[in-house]
């Protein structure tokens, strides 16, 4: 059971590493609207879907 | 935007309403949205911070609608520097338009969010390493394991206390700093309590904290708290959302049309009266004011609830904040700004987000002496327990301090009345004070005005009386004539009679129209035609035509009478009914004659009639019944019915009446639909029933909970759980009244 000795300070790094994903996905907007995105298509104007598309 | 920008003149009208002082100044009332409350000792806080502002007359905060309205001496101070006594309160204040509002309740949305996840991501992991501890037997697990375990969880409920649990750290320091108390400081005492106590089991095992953690109970705690604010926060969100695309639907800009008829975008607040101004489909109207041009459809839904489209055609009035649906129309501006009928309506559903109902105010009364109840028995708890069993005593400690929920208490009355607020002003029933819902529920008499609010303003011809006989076709053909006539004048009984008859086709020459008497005009074969009183047409007062009002006659020779009556509203005779139903007494109170009052009643089935009676003689009535003990309710709609309404106990007007009634009357019936009345008095009676049950719910909640924990039953875990969630029942049950 030694490989506890490792595994456990990895997970709380892993922990911490997984918490900044998050925070830059909250911080840029991904969860302010979850409903939009899925009636966009539904739309008849052809606005873009994201600034990636055009290309 | 920096506080300074406030006190641009433009910017500080997008939220603020001027008026004229006493003394010759203005006071301004602002309208300032708060963030970082959490509860219903915030708004005590900010309004003493405001009071303490020289210049500052009047300042209300709203705990359920997170905004302020100020009242500002012009003269004394600055918009600018209420937003900086509030930001000194430890809050921050943005002017109440939509714009800054989104902004400010995204960065909340994702605050709060990003706590969350936090907590209950930590929270989750610190439970994984809590778990050898629970299934071990004696002895299996190592001490240094032990000590490695405990040592992660410490780790991974640092972020939790520093930056989840921050909001109650906040909340529990300014309560403290202005010696109150709010329900963040049992909570935060709580928190602190477990952690300095797991942390010291951690690192020092067997000292004076013992060797037990609580990091899984204090995270799970945090995170169910956060939970519990997360759903109330959004549910808030989505009502601040309905009320502002309610408030945000006036166009920017315009279309004006000069002189010439060329066309002109100007901002919608440049506006004069008589302007001529385009609207194209799809555009709201940005004024009130009547069509000059073209036919359409309006959706007026948003003012009067009403969701048929109503057909408008040249010369109908059109509504400020309607919309425009079929086709493109030209309108002439009647009123614009803050005197249209829209603007009065914001401003209502402004006040009454912003006042404090009674039943509120003793609520937070009740909040101080629980929470210091609270704190006293958990001391007593913890010296008790030190003494039957000191291992336990930080565990019964923060159970004690958790479990105790005075934010169910607080939120039992405000959520269900502003929920049931909400859903009035949707089906077109605006209430200025919160207070109406308990009158309208409880209402014993109802007076009602005759003119106006039984009966519309306009008259009906109800028959046409022949001076000599002839036949009925011969009879319709006259009324066909008189209506052709009729459709000369714009007086009243004109009106009538062109709604009466389908008008002749007729080409009139030499058409003249004598103030007060009435109509002459010469038809194709040069006879001479007179419409109108007696005196104009020389008709005789015979006992067969004496209710006629007005006469029609060909070359002096008097042919017709017709008599006209008071037009019922529609569906006042069922709401009549549905109200006695329901065991309220109805009482007509009229200006007008005793006979035509006592013909509405009867027509409506109404007991009690009486006519001639000046304002003071309906007041007198009103006070009466109220000396009697009884409680009386006044329905109305002109100027001379402002003091009745403010003496009533519960008081509505009609939307069309007068802006004196509608700002003495607690509040507005905007669609003039008596049924919704009825309506309003059954969600009413739903919404006292449902505060009735949130109030037992949280002092049942509270008086179980509190002896299991006092007891020693009940886990920091669980005690987090029951707390968030006895707040939610609370939230929940009173959202049923806003479907």
């Amino acid at each position: 059971m030694d490989i506890l000795y490792l595994l456990i300070p990895l997970t709380a790094v892993l922990v911490l590493g997984i918490l900044g994903v998050f925070a830059w996905a909250v911080h840029h907007g991904q969860f302010d609207d979850l409903e939009q995105h899925g009636a966009q298509i539904l739309e008849t104007d052809d606005t873009r879907l994201d600034r990636y598309q055009s290309r | 935007m920096s506080s300074t920008a406030l006190d641009d003149p433009l910017e500080l009208d997008e939220f603020t309403r001027w008026e004229k002082a006493d003394g010759g100044g203005r006071v301004a009332e602002s309208s300032l949205r708060i963030g970082g409350m959490h509860c219903a000792a915030c708004a005590g806080t900010i309004e003493h911070a405001l009071r303490q502002v020289h210049g500052v007359l009047e300042a209300r905060v709203s705990a359920s609608a997170q905004c302020a309205t100020v009242r500002w001496d012009a003269s004394l101070t600055r918009a600018s520097a209420l937003a900086r006594a509030i930001e000194q309160a430890g809050y921050q204040a943005a002017p109440d338009t939509a714009a800054a509002a989104r902004a400010m309740r995204q960065a909340e949305a994702r605050t709060a969010l990003w706590r969350l996840f936090v907590a209950a991501f930590c929270a989750m992991q610190v439970m994984m390493l809590a778990t050898p501890a629970y299934v071990s037997a004696p002895g299996e697990l190592a001490p240094d394991l032990k000590r490695l375990l405990d040592w992660g969880g410490w780790l991974l409920s640092l972020p939790v206390l520093c930056f989840s649990a921050q909001p109650f750290f906040a909340g529990a320091w300014r309560a403290l700093r202005l010696r109150r108390i709010g329900m963040d400081v049992p909570v935060a005492l709580g928190i602190a309590v477990a952690f300095i106590a797991s942390s010291g089991a951690a690192f020092d095992p067997g000292g004076r904290f013992g060797s037990e953690v609580y990091f899984d109970s204090l995270t799970m705690f945090i995170s169910f708290l956060l939970g519990g604010r997360f759903l109330e926060m959004r549910a808030r969100h989505r009502a601040e959302v309905s009320l502002e695309d309610a408030t945000a639907r006036l166009p920017q800009t315009v279309m004006r049309l000069d002189a010439d008829g060329a066309v002109e975008m100007v901002s919608a607040k440049r506006l004069r009266v008589g302007d001529l101004v385009r609207v194209p489909v799809g555009q709201a109207f940005a004024a009130d004011g009547s069509l000059i041009d073209g036919a359409t459809r309006a959706d007026e839904s948003l003012l009067t609830g009403e969701s048929r489209p109503v057909a408008k055609g040249p010369g109908d009035n059109v509504v400020a904040g309607s919309l425009n649906l079929q086709s493109p129309v030209v309108m002439r501006v009647e009123r614009s700004g803050g005197d249209t009928r829209y603007e009065a309506i914001v401003a209502l559903m402004r006040a009454a987000r912003s006042q404090r109902p009674e039943m509120l105010a003793s609520a937070d009364r009740w909040a101080a002496p629980f929470l210091w109840a609270v704190l006293l028995l958990a001391a007593t708890s913890a010296a008790l327990w030190s003494v039957v069993d000191p291992s336990r005593v930080v565990w019964v400690l923060v159970s004690v301090l958790i479990v105790t929920c005075p934010c169910a208490l607080s939120l039992a009355a405000p959520s269900a009345l502003l929920a049931a607020a909400g859903a009035l002003g949707r089906s077109g029933v605006l209430l200025r004070r919160l207070d109406a819902l308990q009158g309208l529920a409880t209402m014993q008499v109802l007076f009602v005005d005759k003119t106006g609010t039984l009966t519309e303003g306009r008259l009906r011809c109800v028959e046409a009386l022949p001076l000599a006989p002839m036949s009925a076709a011969e009879a319709g053909r006259l009324q066909g004539i008189a209506a052709s006539l009729a459709a000369w004048s714009t007086h009243p009984l004109s009106t009538a009679l062109r709604e009466a008859a389908a008008p002749a086709a007729s080409s009139w020459r030499e058409v003249h129209e004598e103030a007060g008497q009435g109509l002459e005009a010469v038809d194709a074969d040069g006879a001479r035609w007179r419409l109108g009183s007696a005196a104009w047409t020389g008709a005789p007062a015979t006992s067969g035509t004496r209710s006629a009002r007005a006469w029609l006659a060909r070359d002096g020779i008097v042919l017709l009478g017709f008599s006209f009556d008071e037009r019922l509203r529609e569906g006042a005779a069922e709401a009549v009914r549905a109200l006695q139903a329901d065991g309220v007494e109805l009482r007509l109170l009229s200006g007008d004659g005793k006979a035509q009052a006592q013909a509405v009643a009867a027509a409506l089935g109404l007991v009690s009639a009486a006519g001639d009676l000046t304002p003071d003689d309906k007041l007198a009535a009103v006070r009466a019944e109220q000396q009697r003990g009884r409680i009386v309710a006044m329905l109305g709609d002109g100027i001379n019915d402002g003091p009745v309404l403010a003496r009533a106990d519960v008081s509505l007007a009609m939307g069309e009446g007068a802006l004196v009634a509608r700002s003495q009357a607690d509040g507005v019936l905007v669609s003039n639909r008596l049924g919704d009345i009825v309506q309003a008095r059954a969600l009413a009676k739903r919404s006292l029933r449902i505060v009735r049950q949130n109030f037992a719910w949280a002092a049942l909640y509270n008086a179980t909970c509190v002896p299991l924990a006092l007891a020693g039953w009940l886990p920091p875990w669980a005690a987090g759980l029951g707390m968030a969630s006895s707040s939610l029942v609370v939230v929940m049950n009173s959202l049923r009244l806003a479907r």
